[in-house]
C-alpha cells in the first residue's frame, strides 16, 4: 500500500468522533477559542495603557505609519485567500495547485513579518521607542510581537507542509487533514489581526 | 459539512470585497483626521472591523458549512472573552479609543 493510500485508510480508523468531527479539527477550534483570552488580555492591556499620560517618551500612536500597515495589512489579509484556495485545491485532488498556494501563503506571511520588522526597527532606530520606553510602548510590542510569534509559527507549519508534499509528491488524506488545521490557525492569525488593525493603529490616539 | 464550499471564483470575490472594506477603513481614518467625526468614526471602524471578522471566519474558516457544534466551541469563548475584558476595561474607564 503507496504512503498516501495508507494515510487515507488510517484516517477512517482514528479521525472520527461521537460529535461527528474529527477529533483534531475540534481540538483545534477548542485551541483558537482559548486564544481568544490571550489576545483579549493583550489588547485590554494596551487599551488600559495607550492613552495614560505621564510617561516620558514616544507614544505607538503617535508614530504609527498608517499607509505602511494598510500595506501589511492586506498582504495578510490575501495569504488567507492563499490558503484557502489550498485547501480548495486540495479538496479537488490538485496537488501541484495546492502546493503553489500553500507556498504563496507561506511567503505572504514572511512579507507581512519582514514588514513587522521593518516597523519594529523604525519605532526603535527613528523614533527610540523601546520595549522599556514606557507601559504603552511595552503593551504595543508585547501585543503586535505575540501575534507575530503566531505568524511565523503559521509559516513554519506551511513550509513544513509545502516540503511533504514536494518530497511525496503531495499530501495523503491524513496530510490533507493538517492542512484543513494550518488553515483554521492561519485564519485565526488574520481574524485576529483584523482587530489590532482596527482597534489599535486606526483607533488609538496617543496622549495630548 | 452541510452545504458545498465556495468555488475558487467565489473566494476571489470574498477577498476583493475584503480588500475594499480595508480600504474603506483607511479612507475614514484620514476622513476622520480631517472632520473629527468623533464616536460615528469609531462605530464605523468597528462595525467594518466585524464584518470582515465574521466574513473571514464563516467563509474562509467554512463555519457556515460546518457542524453547529464548532460555531458554538468559537463563539463561547469569543463571548467569553469579549465579556471579561469589556468589563475589566469598564470598570477602569478605559475609552482610549479616537471620538471614545
Amino acid at each position: 500500500m503507496s504512503d498516501l493510500a495508507q494515510g487515507a485508510a488510517v484516517t477512517h480508523h482514528d479521525e472520527h468522533e461521537s460529535t461527528g468531527i474529527e477529533s483534531r479539527k475540534l481540538g483545534m477550534w477548542v485551541f483558537l477559542s482559548s486564544e481568544f483570552l490571550f489576545f483579549g488580555a493583550l489588547i485590554s492591556n494596551y487599551l488600559l495603557y495607550s492613552h495614560r499620560g505621564g510617561f516620558e517618551g514616544v507614544y505607538p500612536a503617535a508614530i504609527y505609519d498608517i499607509p505602511f500597515t494598510s500595506v501589511s495589512s492586506f498582504v495578510l489579509l490575501m495569504s488567507s485567500l492563499t490558503m484557502v484556495l489550498a485547501h480548495n485545491a486540495l479538496s479537488r485532488s490538485d496537488q501541484n495547485g495546492a502546493r503553489t498556494w500553500l507556498f504563496a501563503t507561506a511567503a505572504l506571511g514572511s512579507v507581512f513579518l519582514g514588514g513587522q520588522v521593518f516597523e519594529f526597527t523604525e519605532f526603535i532606530v527613528q523614533h527610540d521607542m523601546t520595549l522599556s520606553t514606557n507601559p504603552a510602548a511595552s503593551a504595543f510590542y508585547l501585543l503586535t510581537g505575540f501575534h507575530g510569534t503566531h505568524v511565523a509559527i503559521g509559516v513554519i507549519m506551511l513550509l513544513s507542509l509545502w516540503g511533504i508534499s514536494r518530497r511525496q509528491g503531495g499530501l495523503s488524506d491524513r496530510q490533507g487533514l493538517n492542512l484543513e488545521l494550518v488553515g483554521l490557525y492561519w485564519h485565526f492569525v488574520d481574524i485576529i489581526w483584523i482587530v489590532i488593525f482596527t482597534v489599535v493603529y486606526l483607533l488609538s490616539v496617543a496622549p495630548a | 459539512m452541510s452545504t458545498a464550499h465556495p468555488t475558487p471564483g467565489q473566494y476571489w470575490k470574498i477577498a476583493a470585497f475584503l480588500a475594499f472594506v480595508t480600504a474603506v477603513e483607511v479612507a475614514m481614518y484620514y476622513i476622520d483626521r480631517e472632520l473629527g467625526l468623533g464616536v460615528l468614526n469609531a462605530a464605523v471602524l468597528l462595525s467594518l472591523s466585524a464584518v470582515k471578522f465574521l466574513v473571514v471566519i464563516g467563509w474562509f474558516m467554512h463555519v457556515r458549512f460546518e457542524r453547529p457544534i464548532i460555531s458554538r466551541f468559537f463563539a463561547a469563548g469569543f463571548i467569553l472573552a469579549g465579556s471579561l475584558y469589556l468589563v475589566v476595561l469598564s470598570a477602569l474607564g478605559v475609552v482610549a479609543i479616537r471620538g471614545g
